[in-house]
């Protein structure tokens, strides 16, 4: 039996990673991909709670969660492309019209 | 020989390297082959926590349709000045700052998560004769029925959405 610590210092550990990745890449679309290692990290959290704790609801929250990252996923996306169509470019340092 | 933790660490450590991988990898694609990997592991530490729908459910939608959008935007957009300008935005105030709240929001948890001790309540009778999967779809249509239907609605939205933005611009292209 595993404890339920482990899980959640692992749960953290993907958090930060996918933190980092979205503040620190370039890449729009690397960007998005770290958007997806942060909700699973959070799947993880839900998943372990709701194991050790015996009840569903954690896993009826993750059930929205991965419907909602499907949907986060196509409209950024979409928006990424419509980036690309427009100005030629996916990275956030060149996106850079509102520069005052 | 304990084979829930070698499992388990097997499992953890096979995502956290990945994870860390795709974040250092220069070459897009290669990092959406590797986020590819972390996820079906990750769909298997699901199993181990008792959940096998969640498993198909993460197998089917997220490698099945998630990564392979992400995979088919990346093919689509033209990135090869990747390969020569630097990966990172030199923005390390910002990374600090990002470091300080998550060390915030770390320390505020896991006081919680430590001492909380999770043999105290059980809700549903897991061992009944029921399965995890009876419990889950009785409590999504009798308890979460609305949260389901704005679940669905957030869906068709994007779906929506997506389709037209896309649509537009091509509109404005053949115009122009």
């Amino acid at each position: 039996m595993v404890p339920m610590n482990y899980y959640i210092v692992l749960a953290f550990i993907l958090f930060f990673i996918g933190l980092m990745g979205f503040i620190l890449r370039r890449n729009l679309i690397v960007m998005l991909v770290s958007i997806e290692v942060m909700l699973n990290g959070i799947i993880i959290l839900f998943a372990a709670i709701s194991h050790y704790v015996k009840d569903v609801s954690g896993y009826i929250i993750i059930f929205f969660v991965i419907a909602s990252a499907a949907a986060e996923s196509a409209v950024g996306l979409t928006l990424a492309v419509l980036i690309y169509k427009k100005l030629k470019t996916v990275y956030s340092t060149d996106i850079n019209n509102f520069n005052g | 020989m304990n084979w829930d933790m070698l499992i388990f660490a097997y499992l953890a450590f096979a995502i956290v390297t990945t994870s860390l991988w795709a974040i250092l990898c220069r070459n897009p694609v290669h990092t959406v082959l590797l986020i590819l990997v972390m996820i079906i592991h990750q769909a298997f530490l699901i199993l181990t926590l008792g959940c096998e729908f969640l498993t198909a459910v993460q197998i089917i939608v997220y490698a099945g349709a998630i990564m392979v959008l992400f995979l088919f935007v990346v093919y689509l957009v033209n990135l090869r000045k990747e390969t020569r300008s630097s990966m990172f935005i030199r923005k390390w105030a910002l990374a600090l700052i990002g470091i300080l709240f998550f060390a915030f929001f770390f320390w505020l948890n896991i006081n919680v998560f430590i001492k909380f001790n999770p043999q105290v309540k059980a809700y549903l009778p897991f061992n009944s004769s029921k399965s995890v999967l009876w419990w889950m779809s009785t409590y999504l249509f009798k308890y979460y029925l609305l949260q389901f239907e704005i679940v669905g609605t957030i869906l068709l939205v994007a779906v929506l959405g997506s389709v037209f933005l896309l649509r537009k611009v091509r509109v404005s292209e053949d115009r122009g």
